[in-house]
């Protein structure tokens, strides 16, 4: 059996996962930061030391994500949306309709029953889809972002914000908390926004059972039931959502060695 | 300062010769000032081109300028004069840009602008508005001009055509319609006439509108050599060879380049030579203006293997025999009649399939036609008049006529802001991903 790689440097984070067989042998995440050829290498190092390998180890590297073509020792790069494609196939077959909620874009995905892009949707140049949208509310609450999922499910009263517009919003959330709104419901009320926008985008693509969600904002329960009950429908969360394009990545580079 | 851009490439040597034949256009507007002639600012694709060119008065085309001006990367100062009197960002930006290069020259007190592109545009001495139908800022971008312009007269006439409706037979309706178009352009005639000071020749007009006809012919035999595979030909040369039948119609310049241009992918097909080597899957610009400043985005399909042997945008005519017109010794009743015919010959495809509305027709008549693998669709955020419909459009055509990998792209025709090269490109090798899925299960 052969090592293979699959590393996603995306804006926010960068996740690197390690197969062998088909099997996640290893993985690692950690912040891009503002240099992409360093992070590739230790977010890769990172996995790979977790199962005592080195580069060397590995048959075929495929990079994925907003810095791909920053990662020098990949030997090709796909594209994320085809990454989370093969990723998803491989986590729950089942799965038709992607939600992936990456730090500076929301997508779509449709696939079809061998993992391959069918179809697909991206938000448009706005942070209020985004997981943009969660950091800056975090930021103003104070709060670390591991500490939104838990905190949104205890709100009683959502609050209703009046614009979709992360900005916007985030001087809303301010004058809010000034008149003593309660973080939860501020929270719950900013996944309400996410999911209107997010939903927006499944509805013009169309949404076919059944559907997960990934990225770093499936880690964040109070979002992922909001989209759910928006669309009506139970959606899948992996155990390790936000490695599923880097899984991907590495799905595809297993294929190449195979061929 | 302006970034120029370096030069994009272009497959045909005929498609080269377009900046020059959009420098001359500029050019003879300025040429005109100095010879007495009579400028018009003027409206693409509305009927009145013929009656123009038949009376000696000079097209400004404030769409055509912006457009250059995009091109060039060097209408940021232009849309921020528009801005600065509070027009919007969301409107129109062929108008802004327009709308801000003729509010610094007045401030100049008629001084161009300086480093206006290419010498920039003369002055309109009458603004000729036309609605098309579709598109609100034709009536008010001529307003609003005038507001600059004090004492340039304004004459706004609309060409409409039977709104599209399943369920009721437009053959019916088309004679009222012609007959209202008819009397527009009379009235345009009547006005130019008033601003010119010179009465109508009529057998002249008569000998431009047949030789119009004759140009719309070629253009369409000239297009369809495209459908050979390797396309000779794509859409990011479709972007310029559209020049002279939009902006030049009705000339003979016009139809001597569409004689070259066919000679040469005559050429092209007989040395089997194709816009991209290999060419691995045929697309559609099934709608939408595209990017200006971002034509070298079509150059970034084609080192994909992806080329666009047929785009929507621009391919402002039909083959005359088609339409079908009825026989009149009456230019402006011809025009009006190819006008009218050039919208509704689609309408009765379109009603033989449940569903399907005359765009979504259009687009699948090209996709069967160019044996197209996908479609390609552009929206561009403050051209809402055409761009609105576009989602629907492409609802449609998948609903009704076959899964068909389908890409929206997202920008503007000149305001830069909302363009992301690396998010674009990124769209980009994810379709031509989808497109090599499907390719793969076809085969399996």
């Amino acid at each position: 059996m052969a090592f293979v790689l699959g590393i996603d440097l995306g804006s926010g984070y960068s996740k690197a996962v390690v197969c062998e067989g088909g099997m996640v042998k290893s993985h690692a995440v950690m912040p891009s930061g503002g240099n992409y050829k360093d992070t590739a290498r230790a977010v890769s190092e990172r996995a790979l030391q977790k199962m005592n390998l080195s580069q060397s180890d590995i048959r075929y590297t495929v990079a994925t994500g907003y810095g791909a073509g920053m990662v020098d020792f990949a030997d090709e790069t796909v594209t994320d949306i085809s990454c989370n494609g093969a990723g998803i196939q491989h986590i729950f077959p089942a799965v038709r309709t992607l939600i992936d909620i990456g730090s500076q874009f929301s997508r779509v995905i449709r696939v079809n029953d061998e993992g391959k892009v069918t179809s697909f949707i991206m938000n448009e140049k706005c942070a209020g889809g985004s997981g943009k949208f969660l950091q800056i509310i975090a930021r103003i609450l104070n709060i670390g972002l591991e500490e939104i999922s838990a905190l949104s499910l205890t709100a009683t009263k959502p609050i209703e914000f009046t614009t979709g517009c992360a900005v916007f919003a985030e001087s809303e959330a301010v004058s809010r908390i000034s008149e003593g709104a309660l973080p939860a419901d501020i929270l719950a009320g900013i996944h309400n926004a996410m999911a209107s926008k997010i939903v927006t985008l499944v509805t013009r693509i169309g949404l076919e059972e059944r559907c997960a969600i990934t990225g770093g904002g499936a880690k964040d329960m109070g979002l992922v039931r909001t989209i759910g009950a928006e669309l009506s429908t139970d959606v899948l969360v992996a155990d390790e959502p936000q490695i599923t394009a880097a899984l991907g990545a590495a799905i595809i580079a297993a294929e190449r060695i195979s061929r | 300062m302006a970034e120029e851009k370096k030069g994009r490439a272009v497959a045909t040597q005929t498609a080269a010769r377009i900046p020059k034949f959009v420098r001359g256009n500029l050019s003879a507007t300025l040429k005109a000032k100095e010879e007495g002639k009579k400028v018009a600012k003027a409206y693409i694709a509305d009927g009145q081109d013929e009656i123009m060119r038949a009376m000696d008065i000079v097209p400004a085309w404030g769409e055509s300028f912006s457009g250059v001006c995009a091109a060039k990367r060097d209408a940021e100062k232009y849309l921020q004069k528009a801005e600065s009197d509070n027009f919007s960002r969301s409107l129109c930006t062929y108008a802004t840009c327009h709308i801000g290069f003729e509010m610094i020259r007045e401030e100049q007190g008629g001084a161009m602008p300086e480093g206006a592109p290419w010498g920039g545009m003369g002055r309109p001495d009458m603004i000729l508005g036309n609605g098309q139908l579709l598109c609100d800022p034709r009536f008010k971008w001529p307003q609003a001009l005038q507001h600059y312009l004090r004492d340039v007269p304004v004459f706004i006439t609309n060409m409409y055509y039977p709104p599209w409706d399943p369920n009721t037979d437009h053959h019916e309706q088309e004679k009222f319609y012609v007959k209202y178009c008819m009397e527009e352009l009379r009235e345009t005639v009547k006005f130019c006439e008033k601003i010119t000071g010179k009465k109508m020749d009529w057998d002249r007009l008569a000998a431009v509108v047949e030789l119009s006809d004759k140009t719309w012919d070629l253009f369409i035999d000239t297009y369809d050599l495209r459908k050979a595979m390797p396309t000779p030909m794509d859409t990011g040369d479709a972007m310029n060879t559209m020049v002279p039948l939009t902006f030049n119609l009705g000339t003979q310049e016009a139809y001597d380049f569409y004689v070259e241009l066919n000679k040469e992918l005559k050429q092209k097909i007989a040395d089997g030579v194709g816009v991209a080597n290999p060419e691995k899957y045929r697309l559609i610009w099934a709608a939408g203006l595209p990017s200006w400043f971002a034509l070298n985005d079509f150059q970034y399909f084609n080192g994909k293997g992806a080329v666009f042997p047929v785009e929507v945008t621009y391919r402002g005519c039909e083959r005359i025999e088609r339409l079908d017109l009825p026989k009149t010794n009456d230019p402006l009743e011809h025009i009006a009649w190819r006008w009218v015919r050039y919208w509704t010959h689609w309408y009765d495809a379109a009603r033989k399939r449940p569903g399907s509305i005359p765009k979504v027709e259009r687009i699948i008549e090209y996709i069967e036609d160019y044996k197209c693998d996908g479609a390609v669709f552009h929206s561009a955020f403050s051209c809402r008049s055409w761009h609105a419909g576009i989602i629907h459009q492409a609802d449609v055509l998948r609903k009704i006529y076959k899964d068909i990998p389908i890409l929206i792209m997202e920008g503007d025709i000149v305001d830069i802001s909302s363009y992301n090269e690396a998010d674009t490109h990124n769209r980009i090798d994810a379709f031509v991903e989808t497109l090599e899925a499907y390719k793969s299960k076809r085969k399996n």
